[in-house]
């Protein structure tokens, strides 16, 4: 099983032309910010929306085709939707809710189905409730239930988590990586939030005004985005220009990096490092500086609990940068207690991206 | 108030054209606000100004009108007499096609107003599943409902008041197409204020009750829009 989409539309602000694709049992995550066109990818698949152009493809049968004109009506598509805010009807229990798609069942089978998705999604003994009685985790968790109750080819999440609470998102992200499991069809789902969309995706697809700038596995997107966009929309912190030198080092202010693999020489560049890959090193005065390491003070601190993130402006040659600490290191090295620092830059974790 | 001389006639016809007015209003009014609610901004506008077009014409103007569709003088009024032999003109099911004309608007504005109000991601989520057949009984209509039942009350009282279109169609005959306005028209004529006040006063009290209904449903709806 396998969904592919290729969607062309013009939209009020920009032209969405997107192309995703997902295997049997993949979970692919739609990421960006709001306004990108996620949504409406997904309505595009879902067909309830209509592409410009293009192509929709299930399993290898075209459900939508610009060219040959076809357009199989949403219902005829299998495909099981879930919205932000549950979309449950609440003129019908949740049984009845979970039951809606069953259309010609026999009252039994349908009863028989009902049950075993009400199991399947820890809902046992919910079923005659109204959906105002029932919490927004279980909610959710009905209109899951609801999308897959008939035989689906595709699954699709429109931020199915965003209206939740964080310990409930925690609990239903648990879930669906189970489910998914067991399901085996593919899985798209839309979010804007960076950590759910690594922890979920199983590849990324990084959208940004109507465009896919990236569509990789999730280890690739996060750490050797293409772009520095990319880097900027997946929470990279810190992004140098530079120029490759003749001696395979990137120049970044009067600073030579070595990396890993730089680029022709002459070549103008974008470094990237992630705030939680740059190391703090206490300052040894007798020592010579070791490779990538620069002279930097501290000009702001902000604790997230957690984590620290810090500001560190050079002294001298090297670019500021923004270092992520976890409390613990923070308090082991005594952060708080001096302002000059060695930042290291490590080769591995430093990303070169070719400008445009 | 006396009621010597009230023939009941005109309240037999009154109710037969308003209950099959109320009724033509409803059957082509509710699916007509569907599709209008449903349908992107161009299409809605065409199709909204369609339904609105009798708001705007004097109800004569729509007798007028009706009387020249239905009658002998056009073609299709020709094949209804001649070719089925249906005669619509000066009868009550003339009259009422009249009324639920005149009412329509009223009728497709407030049950396109119910619509409208569903949550689009509940019919979209909806539309994935079902055809929109079922979409439309199953989910639509059951949680617009008090917005229709409220259309139908306003167009049932629509036309229970018509009266400039339904006398042009069907004229003023007594027994057949004397309705209580017309009969209230005539009473005035003929200078019988006793008559025109007892018929005047029992419409002012269906009219009181017809608004109790409304203002009951109107009341219902926010409660059944919960989630």
């Amino acid at each position: 099983m396998s969904l592919n989409a290729l969607i062309s539309r013009r939209l009020r602000d920009f032209a969405l032309s997107v192309e995703v694709h997902a295997d049997r049992g993949e979970l692919v995550a739609l990421f960006g910010h709001s306004g990108s066109g996620k949504s409406m990818t997904l309505r595009c698949i879902a067909g309830l929306e209509r592409p410009d152009a293009g192509r929709v493809e299930l399993n290898g049968r075209a459900v939508f085709d610009a060219d040959g004109r076809v357009n199989v009506a949403p219902h005829l598509r299998n495909i099981g939707l879930v919205v932000q805010q549950y979309a449950l009807f609440p003129h019908l229990t949740a049984a009845e809710n979970i039951a809606y798609s069953l259309v010609g069942w026999s009252r039994a089978a349908r009863a028989q189905r009902v049950e075993e998705l009400l199991s399947l999604l820890s809902l046992g003994g919910l079923g005659g409730r109204w959906p105002r009685q029932l919490s927004g985790g279980q909610q959710q968790r009905v209109a899951l239930a609801r999308a897959l109750a008939r035989p689906v080819d595709a699954l699709l999440l429109d931020e199915p988590f965003s209206a939740l609470d964080e310990t409930l998102r925690g609990d239903l992200r648990a879930e669906l990586l189970r489910l998914r499991r067991d399901l085996e069809v593919p899985v798209i789902f839309v979010t804007h939030d960076l950590r759910e969309a690594h922890l979920l995706g199983d590849r990324i697809a990084v959208l940004d005004a109507g465009r896919v700038l990236q569509f990789a596995r999730r280890e690739e997107v996060f750490l050797r985005p293409r772009s520095r966009r990319v880097a900027e929309l997946t929470g990279v912190r810190n992004i140098f220009e530079g120029r490759v030198g003749d001696d395979g080092c990137v120049r970044v202010r009067g600073l030579s990096l070595r990396v890993d693999a730089a680029g022709p020489h002459g070549a103008s560049v974008d470094l990237a490092i992630r705030a939680e890959r740059c190391n703090l090193r206490r300052l040894d005065p007798e020592a010579p500086l070791p490779e990538n390491c620069f002279v930097a003070n501290v000009v702001g601190d902000l604790a997230f609990g957690n984590t620290h993130s810090l500001r560190l402006d050079p002294e001298g040659a090297g670019p500021s940068v923004e270092i992520e600490v976890a409390s613990r290191p923070y308090e082991v090295l005594g952060v708080a207690t001096r302002r000059r620092w060695v930042v290291e830059l490590p080769p591995a974790d430093l990303h070169v991206m070719m400008r445009e | 108030m006396t009621f010597s001389g009230v023939s009941w006639d005109v309240f037999r016809v009154s109710a037969e054209v308003t209950g099959l007015a109320t009724v033509l209003c409803v059957v082509v009014g509710i699916p007509l606000a569907w599709r209008i609610a449903r349908s992107r901004p161009a299409t809605a506008s065409i199709l909204s100004s369609f339904a609105m077009l009798p708001l705007v014409l004097p109800p004569t103007a729509i007798g007028y009108y009706v009387l020249y569709g239905l009658g002998r003088q056009s073609a299709f009024g020709r094949f209804l007499g001649d070719d089925l032999g249906v005669r619509l003109v000066f009868t009550w099911p003339g009259a009422a096609i009249a009324a639920a004309i005149v009412s329509l608007p009223l009728v497709v504005r407030t049950a396109q107003a119910g619509f409208e109000q569903i949550d689009p991601d509940l019919l979209a989520v909806a539309h994935t599943m079902s055809s929109p057949r079922r979409v439309f009984w199953r989910v639509a209509v059951p949680l617009a409902w008090p917005s229709l039942a409220a259309a139908a009350v306003i167009g049932f009282a629509r036309n229970l008041g018509e009266f400039g279109a339904t006398i042009i169609v069907a004229s003023n005959i007594p027994g057949e197409t004397r309705t209580i306005p017309a009969a209230i028209y005539d009473a005035t004529q003929a200078g019988n204020p006793a008559l025109a006040n007892t018929l005047a006063a029992l419409t002012l009290l269906i009219g009181v009750l017809l608004l109790s209904i409304l203002a009951w449903l109107l009341h219902r709806m926010p409660r059944t829009r919960r989630t």
